[in-house]
């Protein structure tokens, strides 16, 4: 192991590893208000609708994430669809993690007790109030624990996205590697530098977590 | 006319017939008690009221409104005269005690929150909880989680309050303070609909109590009849079974 090797290529490792936390923080937004959106036509009384949410869920879930990225990058363009690495890249990452986090949403929804739809029924608050007020609220906190290990497993995917022509940690890793030839340092820098991304993520969950345990 | 009437209401589950042409008439300030054994379909009658059980025949009328479940304006005006408490509280375990008062005002009657603060300290302190505003449902008893559900409830201003089995979640020594409060809302003339197995209750707060059994009333009438001289074998035998 070459220490001075390793830290003249730190910072191209870390300016890589900036990427990557902006594909994952992408990502995590836009697959997160999908996944709430899917949630509820999952759980919606209309049957094409609730139809519509189960074959998304069957497409994604059934098919690898990387197939699914080779599709958005490489087989769309023959459709005269043309996305930046970048885009399918975001794209690819978040409709795939919405359907994961689709079914964690899902299931803290149904877990909230029927008593309090009917407390907020009396009440005489309507369907969105209920949700917003009342049922996302809890859910949250219920599914909190499930969303950490979703978007830890969300950061690592990102790591799918180098064969799409994305330089990101995995793929600057790699590229570093194959020209000098010194995989030892390279691959042990970004398995370094991807544990201290997830460890900052579990971290921030468990605050939350703990903040939100209050009642 | 009365405040409330109810005509031959019916109701399945499924094949299931558990309510056969109830009928009752509910004046303004009545507290009418609704004893009987367990899956006699108490509750079930007390929840088509509010339609969180909807009705398969007969009408509900309340205040000249007739409650029509296929029509939400209908529902949500009838349900806006009254309050329910449940067995089991069912408060927002996420909101603390004086929020879980002050959300529905504050959302569905679009009341300014300056207001009904006062108004909820108001309540709590009506229900003897006015020290518990910033506490969690969760760090309640049991006794003091319904108080504050009876709190929520009347934030609204119902006309009716409806109480199924209030008491039936609770340990023992927790009843009485539950049942006191709700003496005090008869006492200040309240119109009441409470489900209950607290036969004293029934006794000396209703003026009118109706014995329930396989979905059909048995029996209705003043507590002195009911308790003292029922003229039905069915309740007489009930009675003497829960009341020894």
């Amino acid at each position: 192991m070459n220490l001075q090797f390793t830290l003249s290529k730190l910072p191209t490792m870390l300016t890589a590893s900036l990427m990557t936390i902006e594909l994952t923080v992408l990502s995590l937004i836009f697959g997160t208000i999908l996944a709430v959106i899917i949630a509820f036509m999952r759980i919606s009384k209309n049957k094409l609708i609730k139809n519509i949410a189960r074959f998304y869920l069957w497409i994604f879930r059934g098919t690898p994430l990387i197939l699914q990225l080779f599709f958005l990058y490489y087989a769309l363009p023959t459709w005269g669809i043309t996305l930046s690495p970048f885009a399918a890249a975001v794209i690819g990452l978040s409709l795939n993690s919405a359907a994961y986090t689709a079914e964690i949403v899902r299931g803290g929804i149904i877990s909230i007790h029927e008593g309090q739809y009917e407390a907020a029924n009396v009440l005489g608050m309507t369907y969105r109030q209920t949700m917003f007020e009342i049922i996302l609220p809890q859910t949250i906190r219920n599914i909190l624990p499930a969303m950490g290990n979703q978007f830890i497993g969300m950061l690592k995917d990102t790591s799918l996205v180098s064969t799409i022509a994305m330089v990101e940690l995995m793929r600057q890793a790699q590229l570093v590697g194959s020209a000098t030839f010194k995989y030892t340092e390279v691959y042990i820098t970004a398995a370094l530098i991807y544990l201290l991304l997830t460890s900052v993520f579990s971290y921030v969950f468990s605050k939350m977590e703990s903040k939100l345990s209050i009642y | 006319m009365p405040l409330m009437e109810i005509k031959e209401l019916k109701k399945n589950f499924n094949s299931q017939t558990v309510l056969k042409n109830i009928s009752l008439g509910v004046e303004k300030g009545d507290v009418v008690a609704i004893i009987g054994p367990s899956g006699a379909g108490k509750s079930t009658f007390l929840r088509c009221l509010i339609n969180l059980e909807r009705r398969d025949g007969g009408s509900v009328n309340v205040e000249g409104i007739e409650l029509n479940p296929d029509d939400k304006k209908s529902v949500k005006k009838v349900q806006q005269k009254m309050g329910m408490v449940f067995q089991s509280f069912n408060l927002f375990p996420h909101m603390t005690v004086l929020k879980n008062v002050m959300i529905a005002p504050i959302k569905v009657k679009k009341i300014d929150k300056s207001i009904i603060s006062e108004k909820a300290k108001n309540l709590l302190a009506k229900v003897g909880l006015s020290d518990r505003g910033d506490y969690y449902p969760s760090q309640l008893s049991g006794g003091q989680q319904q108080r504050v559900a009876i709190a929520r409830a009347l934030a609204m201003n119902p006309d009716i309050m409806l109480f199924d089995e209030p008491t039936s979640a609770l340990d023992p020594e927790l009843v009485g303070e539950v049942l006191k409060v709700m003496k005090k809302l008869a006492d200040e003339g309240m119109t009441m609909i409470v489900v209950t197995h607290e036969m004293g209750f029934a006794r000396e707060v209703a003026n009118k109590v109706i014995f329930m059994e396989k979905g059909n009333v048995v029996e209705e009438g003043t507590p002195e009849k009911i308790f003292n001289n029922p003229s039905e074998k069915r309740t007489k035998e009930f009675l003497e079974k829960i009341i020894k």
